[in-house]
This record gives structure tokens, sequence and C-alpha cells, in this order.
């Protein structure tokens, strides 16, 4: 499947056209992952956005006491989205535990450039970011979490 | 070329939901695959209206246990 096949796919990039898609298409790099590794790790600085292209990670957090997963994410869901929001720190560990896991990763800096350099592009862009966190929220409510 | 956004949740405490997209509609009775283990649905609701080709849904499942013969 053609990258930008893919990207229609994925809510992020909702109501973009295909020269948009392009343009996206090209800010993203394939990584095929084993079970075990390790996409982001709580409480470190991230760089990238992953986009789960095929696959499933789980996504955990350490509080006090032993790590907990949360919630497993599947084909389509993004990965590292609040960092690229608010620049924090990375909120949860994300492993794979899917062999194999395909994701996109793409850098935060080449993102808000094309954001900023394609304004129609950024307004949709943050507009999906936003819905997905959103849902994110709504399903940490029905989770009873 | 619609999409399912779904969250599910497992009618077990010790197994965490989860979001993932489908290829179509969730329906209750159906069994999908999730990291190596067998779900079927219980429930099924519209989380919140659908935006282009995007539809938003919330499940409830339960572990298909086929060796105890529940399949």
């Amino acid at each position: 499947m053609k990258i930008e096949q893919l990207l229609k796919r994925v809510e992020l990039f909702n109501t973009l056209d295909d020269a948009d898609l392009e343009a996206v298409a090209a800010l993203c790099s394939q990584r095929v992952l084993d079970a075990g590794e390790v996409l982001a790790v709580q409480e470190e600085p991230g760089t990238e956005l992953f986009i789960i292209a095929d696959g499933l990670v789980e996504v955990v957090v350490q509080r006090q006491g032993a790590p907990r997963v949360v919630v497993n994410l599947g084909s389509g869901q993004l990965i590292g989205e609040m960092s690229l929001i608010d620049r924090g720190l990375r909120s949860a560990t994300v492993r794979v535990i899917q062999t194999p896991t395909v994701i996109y990763a793409i850098r935060y800096r080449d993102l808000q450039n094309l954001c900023e350099y394609n304004t129609r592009i950024g307004y949709r862009v943050m507009r999906n970011l936003a819905a997905d966190l959103s849902f994110k929220l709504r399903q940490h409510h029905w989770s009873g979490g | 070329m619609d999409v399912w956004k779904i969250s599910y949740v497992v009618n077990d405490s010790r197994q965490p939901g989860g979001i993932t997209n489908l290829d179509h509609a969730p329906v209750v009775g159906e069994r999908f695959s999730v990291g190596g283990k067998q779900l079927e649905i219980l429930e099924v609701l519209e989380l919140v209206p659908p935006r282009g080709p995007f539809h938003y849904m919330h499940v409830t499942c339960r572990i298909v246990d086929d060796a105890k013969g529940d399949a």
C-alpha cells in the first residue's frame, strides 16, 4: 500500500487532499519493529510523532508502584501527539507487543514546519489532533480510568 | 473507504482496553483479534457523530477462550 493510501486512513490527516498527503508522506520514515522494542520512554524527551500502520503497542504508565498498562493502540493510532503539542516529556512508555509492528515516524520539527508553511494543512492537522485527544479522553472515561 | 475508529474495553479488569481502526462497522457478536487474543463484541455504541469517512465507536468485549469450549 502506498503511504498516501495509508495516511488517508489516519484521522490526523482527515480532509487533506492528495497533494497535501504527498507533502506529509515525504516527511514519513517507515520502521518495522518486533515485540519488546520500545518506541518511547516515560519522562524522556521526544522528537517524533509515530503512526501505527499495522500492529499493536501497549502504553505503560508508572506513577507510584508497579508500571501499569493503561491502553493498547492498534492500526491508525498516534503516539507522541502530546509532546508535539505541549513539548513536554513523554507521558508514558510505549512498547511494541506484536511482531511485526509497522510504524511511520515524523519529526516534530518537520510537521510543525509544514503546518506553518501551509496553514490550510496546519489548521486541519491541529483540528484532527484535538479530535484524537478528545477521543482518547473519552476512551479513558469509558474504560473507568 | 470508511474507517471505524473504535475504543474497546474488555470485561476483565486485568485486560487494558484499547483503540484501533477497523475497515468495517463493528457488530455485536463479531470476533476480532488483538495482540493474540480473540475478543467478542458484546455492545456497540456510537461515541460521537462521524466526521467525513471516520466513524467513532465504543465497544465492550469479552475474551473468547476457545480452550474452554467457548467458541
